[in-house]
This record gives structure tokens, sequence and C-alpha cells, in this order.
């Protein structure tokens, strides 16, 4: 990178980390609503409903791809763009698969007629994880654009740059799940 | 009235037929301006610049139409309550409570703020010599995304479903069992859209002052106004993060029938939390950046320095730390305890500490200096006594035994009208004084000016001093009328004179304006006489402003370079400038953003499904059309 890369790329990574900042006061929020009303006085409560293979299964996927990203950074930084390319892809298949699963347990509360009118643990569930999910299927869809710059071989500073920023907010992500695990999930298995 | 339409009969209330009629009449003359006077390419360049001072001044423009608006509001809420059991037009009961909420919320959100961002864009990146705002394609979405929350609030009157549920949105008088349809969904997602927009501001205000500044500009060198920006914008990034969740929270509640602000498990209380954490700083964010722009205009007209810099710069930081500690102070009677209550009084107390201490180094920058009374000046001048007073009745309000008594009465009216007319609004009006010349590149009319400020100071304290009175006798605010009995007419008649009297200072403004846009001549780059950075670019500051890029080596340096007969010396090798490129995509992303709210609104999904989808497919265009793919890839090139 020369300096006005340099200066313009630290100008976004700057702004970046502020927004992930802004986010994780949303999802502080939303941890916050979760504990006020969770268990709710009457409805499902969360040890009725939570199924810890699902759970198992989500963090498996959601949390190796951000070692499979951190792969995909090395190997950009050597230049080395086929070990890039496969590493990204295999992020995008992990962070589809969690999708998968996530699209899946919603879907089994919703059959078994738990929805967000059900009560006000059911609600704040589904804002904060739905949000969560929300956010990894940006992600995923972000990936993808970013794998189709490298197709269109824009020039290797902006792509790093890029795909640095991209990689903060998985990171991101991640860590906001393995919140949600510590307070939505792993206190009612 | 009744009216014919398609074959079926729609009955519009008097205000709406008089206000569509104006609407009309009013749209019909800006088109017919247009296309007489060949405006397009003006038009076509401001809707896709992603210039600071071209998008502050779009701000300062929308910002004030909705001034306009909330403030006609305002004389409507003072027409009818001018006397006892008055009934003006339609402002009784429901309508009544139409028009506060519209009035409060549009001042707040569309106006006050809109309006500061504005200042906010066009003179810090020139006071900190910046080329420009860290993104410039961010700082145009965040500006239409404020255009298009503040037009879907304000479209709400026009199809008769203002909310009235007071700006605050109070659980569970705003959750759907109380008020069903698109009414105060208009306030969810007006407030939802032009909060997002806030929080790219801040965002960009951050980088752009922590990152861009000119060579040699350390942070304690910078003027006061760019430090207000600095710490308003990280309240705004904490404050809007809440209410933006707050808001989502309540649509969920309204749209998909989630319970967490009324029903057995839900609490309306949590609202008032989250509503009051967010809605206390606000009005730090509303203050501050004026306490700065006030400490440079009086530092410029007092021909000195800023008394005790440091500690100007330490009170705003003690200011923004303690304004997140205070909420609970718009809650003491709703039954928390004594423990808590005392808490929330004594920092309350503690904020008139920083704040005093700001006032005593206004008067201690004035005292010894050659006053200048220009237009500027005089509002900070009458800022100063006037929000002195709003502070006084502040402290008054921390004791919590005595708010039991002072609690949505007048006396509150009149102490919030206080400080945040004393200080955002005058200072919105000595910053477009100010800097108009930095703006257009003509300075505005003193004559009228002095008029205009003399004419609304007169009206402000006519209307908000009777208040604290009425307010004390038990006047309760919110409620459209009172009794001939009650001793309290002349008071409130004096308040509706002082209401109008501040309306035609506005007019006066606007002639002002009017009228310098035809006869004025150029104002020339430093018409103040001025002590920071932009006075020494161009007026109106050009696109390419600090080029060659001036070295900063003090406070004021461009002050003391005129002093020495000097030019400033020019930085070696100063940093790249943020990459601008015209372009039509933030207008239609907000567009789209747009028109998912209103889908949402009227719950119509598959609108709001196609239009969100919409926005995606702009964020891929915007990731196919990125401006720096020009600058990129070029090696080791400077």
């Amino acid at each position: 990178m020369n300096n006005a890369e340099t200066a313009l790329f630290k100008d976004k990574q700057l702004g970046f980390l502020i927004y992930l900042g802004v986010e994780a006061i949303m999802f502080m929020v939303l941890f916050i609503t979760y504990f006020i009303y969770t268990p709710a006085s009457s409805g499902p409560q969360p040890s009725d409903i939570f199924n810890w293979k699902t759970v198992v299964l989500a963090s498996v996927f959601l949390l190796s791809s951000s070692g499979t990203i951190f792969m995909a950074d090395r190997y950009l930084k050597k230049d080395n763009g086929k070990a890039t390319i496969i590493w990204l892809l295999i992020t995008l298949l992990l962070g589809l698969a969690f999708l998968g699963v996530e699209i899946n347990e919603f879907a089994s509360y919703i059959q078994a007629g738990y929805t967000t009118r059900t009560n006000v643990f059911m609600g704040a569930f589904y804002v904060l994880v739905g949000l969560h999910a929300a956010h990894v299927a940006f992600g995923c869809g972000w990936l993808t654009i970013i794998l189709i710059h490298f197709k269109r071989k824009i020039p290797y500073t902006l792509f790093l740059e890029k795909q640095k920023i991209f990689s903060y907010y998985w990171h991101f992500v991640d860590l906001v799940w393995i919140v949600i695990l510590v307070i939505v999930y792993i206190p009612y298995l | 009235m009744h009216i014919p339409l398609f074959g079926k009969t729609i009955f519009l209330t008097i205000d709406l037929v008089i206000a569509w009629s104006l609407l009309i009449i009013l749209l019909s003359t800006a088109i017919i301006y247009v296309v007489r006077k060949h405006k397009y390419p003006v038009i076509w360049e401001y809707i896709r610049t992603t210039n600071h001072r071209k998008i502050g001044t779009l701000y300062m423009i929308f910002g004030f139409l909705f001034f306009l608006r909330a403030g006609l509001d305002a004389l409507l809420i003072r027409m009818q309550l001018a006397l006892p059991n008055n009934n003006f037009m339609v402002y009784q009961l429901e309508k009544y409570n139409e028009t506060f909420t519209s009035h409060g919320t549009m001042m707040i959100f569309f106006a006050a703020m809109p309006l500061l961002l504005g200042l906010m864009n066009i003179a810090v990146p020139l006071q900190i010599g910046a080329r420009d705002l860290a993104f410039p394609f961010l700082n145009a979405l965040s500006l239409w995304l404020f255009v298009a929350g503040g037009v879907m609030f304000g479209s709400a009157f026009f199809l008769d479903s203002s909310p009235a549920v007071g700006w605050t949105g109070y659980a569970p008088y705003s959750t759907v069992q109380y008020t069903p349809g698109a009414a105060t969904n208009f306030y969810v997602f007006g407030i939802q859209i032009a909060g997002f927009g806030t929080l790219l501001t801040a965002l960009n205000m951050i980088v752009t002052i922590i990152r861009n500044r000119a060579p040699g500009m350390k942070l304690m060198r910078m003027p006061l106004f760019p430090w207000a920006a600095l710490i308003t914008s990280f309240l705004i990034l904490i404050a809007f993060t809440v209410l933006a969740i707050a808001l989502y929270l309540l649509m969920f509640d309204r749209l998909f029938g989630t319970t967490f602000f009324s029903g057995e498990d839900g609490d309306p209380v949590y609202w008032q939390h989250l509503f009051w954490f967010f809605g206390h700083p606000e009005v730090y964010i509303l203050a501050l950046p004026a306490f700065g722009l006030f400490s440079d205009i009086i530092s410029t007209f007092s021909r000195k320095k800023v008394f005790g810099y440091p500690a100007m710069v330490v009170s705003l930081l003690m200011i923004g730390v303690l304004g997140f500690m205070v909420w609970v102070h718009h809650m003491f009677t709703v039954g928390l305890g004594p423990i808590i209550n005392t808490f929330f009084a004594v920092t309350t107390m503690v904020i008139a500490i920083p704040t005093g201490l700001k006032v005593f180094n206004w008067l201690f920058t004035m005292r010894g200096g050659k006053i200048v009374f220009t237009v500027p000046m005089l509002f900070a001048i009458g800022f100063i006594p006037s929000f002195v007073m709003g502070g006084v009745t502040g402290v008054m309000l921390s004791l919590t035994a005595a708010d039991f008594q002072f609690h949505d009465t007048h006396f509150v009216v009149a102490h919030f009208h206080y400080v945040i007319l004393a200080s955002t609004i005058l200072g919105i009006f000595a910053g477009l004084y100010y800097w108009y010349p930095k703006i257009t590149g003509f300075k505005l009319n003193e004559t009228l000016g002095k008029w205009h400020f003399w004419l609304f100071l007169a009206g402000y304290h006519m209307t908000f001093l009777p208040m604290h009175i009425t307010g004390l006798q038990g006047m309760p605010r919110r409620v459209y009328t009172y009794g001939s009995d009650e001793g309290i007419t002349a008071l409130n008649f004096t308040s509706t004179v002082g209401a109008f009297l501040m309306g035609i200072s506005i007019i006066v403004f606007i002639i002002n304006i009017v009228r310098t846009t035809r006869h004025a001549q150029p104002a020339g780059n430093d018409p103040w006489n001025g002590r920071t950075l932009e006075w020494s670019v161009a007026s109106p500051s050009p696109e390419d402003s600090f080029t060659p890029m001036p070295l900063v080596e003090r406070t004021d340096a461009y002050w003391y370079a005129k002093k020495h007969n000097e030019n400033m010396k020019v930085a070696e090798n100063p940093r790249h400038a943020p990459i601008a490129k015209d372009t039509l995509l933030p207008f239609l992303m907000a567009l789209a953003i747009f028109v998912t709210g209103f889908g949402l609104i009227y719950q119509s999904y598959w609108i709001a499904a196609i239009s969100g989808a919409t926005i995606f497919v702009l964020f891929i265009v915007r990731s196919f059309n990125d401006e720096r793919e020009s600058v990129y890839g070029r090696g080791d090139v400077k």
C-alpha cells in the first residue's frame, strides 16, 4: 500500500470499527431486553424449547468460519490468490450452513406455534437471535460480492482493504454469537 | 368538508383542506420557477453532490423548511391557548395532541438536529483544514436519509394520520392496543430512518476530526466548534443507537405482536428508560454544538482568544459524560424510589458545574476585549443570560420533592424551551449569520439581522417567561384549554403575542435572505476579520479547499499570521484527500428506504419486500462503482 492508500484505508478502518461499536451497543440493549423478559410468566420457557444439538451444530459452523477467514487473510497477505479464494469459499459455505441450522430452528418453533406473539420471552428471543441471523445472511451476501470482486481483478490493495473490512465484520458477528450462547442458550440447556 | 373523489366522498377537516391547497400552490410555484428559470442543472448537481458545503447547505434548507412547519404548529397551539375555553378552528382534543406531537418531534429531529448537522458539515472541515468529510458518499447518504425521514413524518399530517403520542411516544399509549393504525407508525419509522442518517453523520464527523486535520492542527489547537462536534458525535453514537433499538422494539410491538411495552409481562417503564437514556443526552447533543460555535463567535468578535481554552474542552467532555447519568430526572414521578431519585438528582445538579464554568469563561473572554456588536455576536450575547435562566429552572427541577409539583406543568415547558431555544436556536441563527459568507459568498444584511435578533429575543422571553407562572399555578402541559376563572388568561395571551413576535422575526429573516441573494456584494474571504482557518479559503468555499495545505503551528494560527502580516506556512506532503465523486446512489438508496418505510407503515409487506430488496441491489451497485478503484493500485506513488 502506498501513502494515499494507507491513509484512506486507515480512515475506513477507524470508521468501520466505530460502526461495529454502534452495533455492539445495539446488541447490548437487546441482550438487556432478553435478560429482563426471560423467563416469561406463562407460555413456552427457554428450557422447554432449546435443543442442545442445534446449538452445538450452529456454533461449530459459525465459530470455525472465524478460523477459515483468518486463514484467507493470511494467504492474501502472502499474495496467494488461489488459497485465499478456497478459504473464503469455505467461510461462505460455513456461514450458509449456520443460516440453514438457524432457519431450521426458527421453523421448528413456528411449527410448534411459538411466534413473536406467544410471550415476551419468544419476542425477545426472535428480535435478538433474528437480528444476528440477519447479520450472518448479510455477511454471506457481502462475501459473495467480495468473491466477484476477486474475479474482476480489482487492484490488489483495494481487494486487500475490502477483505480486511469484511473480516472485521465477520469476527464481530462471531463474537456476538458467543455472547448469545452465554446469555441466551447455555443457562437454559 | 366533503370532497368527491373516484365516486367516493372523502371527509377532510378544514385545516387539511387549507394545508393541501397551500402545499399544491407552493409546489406548483416551485415547479414553475424551476421550469422558467431552467434550474435543472442546479438541482441535478445538488442531488448528486458529495461535497461537504453543498450537503451542509441542503441540510440547512430542508431543516429550515421543517422548522417553518413545526413553527406553524407552535403558532396553532398558541392560538388555541390564547383565551380560556377557546375553540380555535379544529385544534381541540385529539387534533391538539397531534399538533404538539408534530411540533415537538419535528423541532427536535427534523429542525434542530439537521440545522446543527448542516453547520457542522459546512464549518468543521474548513475549521480543521480538512478538504472534505472522511466519507463523502456516506455523508450524502446521511443527508438523504434525514430528508426521507423528515418528509415521511411530515406527510403524516397531509394523510390525516398525524401521530398523537407526544414526542416521547410513551408506552403503552404508543402500542397498537391504544393507537392502532398508521399514525404512530409514522412516528416510529420517520425517526428511525432519520436517526440512521444522524448516526452515520456522527461516525463520519469523528473519523474526519481524528484523521483529516491539517498538519500541525493538534487536537488542543482546534477551535471549539470542532471540539463540540467531536464530543456531540460520540453522544450521538451512544444515544441514537439506544433510540434505534427502542424504536425497533416498539415496531415489533406494533407490527408483529410482541408485548415488550404493554400487556401482562410487558413493562411501559422500560420504554421510558430506553427513551430517556437517549432523550437526555439528546438535549446535550443539541446544546454542545451551540456552546462550541458561541465560543468561536465570542472570541472572534471580542478580538481575543478563548479564555481558559483547556477548561472549555474539559467542561464539554464532562457535560458529555454526565449527560448519560441523569436520564431518570425525567422519571422522578414514576416511583423508582427515593434512593434512585436522589442519585439522579445529585448527578443533575453536578452538571451545573461544568456548564457554569463555560458561562464564566464566555464572560471572561469578552472582558477587556474590543467587542464588535455584529449580528452573530448579538445572538451570542443574548444567549448567555437566557440560557442561564433555563439553567436555574433546571436546578429547581432537579430537586425531587419540588419536581413532583412541577412535573408535567407549563413550568417544565418554560424550562426546556428556555434551554433549547437559547442554546440551539439562537446558536443556529448565530452560526448562520456568521458562516453565511462561507456558504453563499454574501453577507446577510446587518440592519435586518438586528431586527430579526431583537424581535426574536423579545418574543422568546414574552412567550416563555409567563409559562413559569402559569405552570406554578398548575396549568398542565398537553391540555388544550383552561378555565376563565383560573387567573392565567392574561399570561397565556401574552405568551401567544410573544409567539407571533417570534413568527414575525422569522419573516424578517426570510426577507433578509431574499434581499441578500438579490442585492448583496460579494463578501470576500474574511468578512469578519476571523481567527480560524475557514476564513483563509475563498467564499463560498471551493471544492478543492486548502490547496496548498496550511501548516498550523498554534491555536488561531490564521489570526496570528494576519497580525504579523505573514502568509501561513505551507505543509509539505499533506495526506490524500477523501475521494469525492458525484453520484445519484445515495439519493436512490434513501428513496428505496423511504418506500420501504411507507410499506411497513401501511403494512403492505409486498411493497416493503420489493423496495427492501432494491436497497440491497443498490448496495451491490455501489460496491461495483467504488470511487476508490480509480485511485488504488498505482504502486508506490504518493
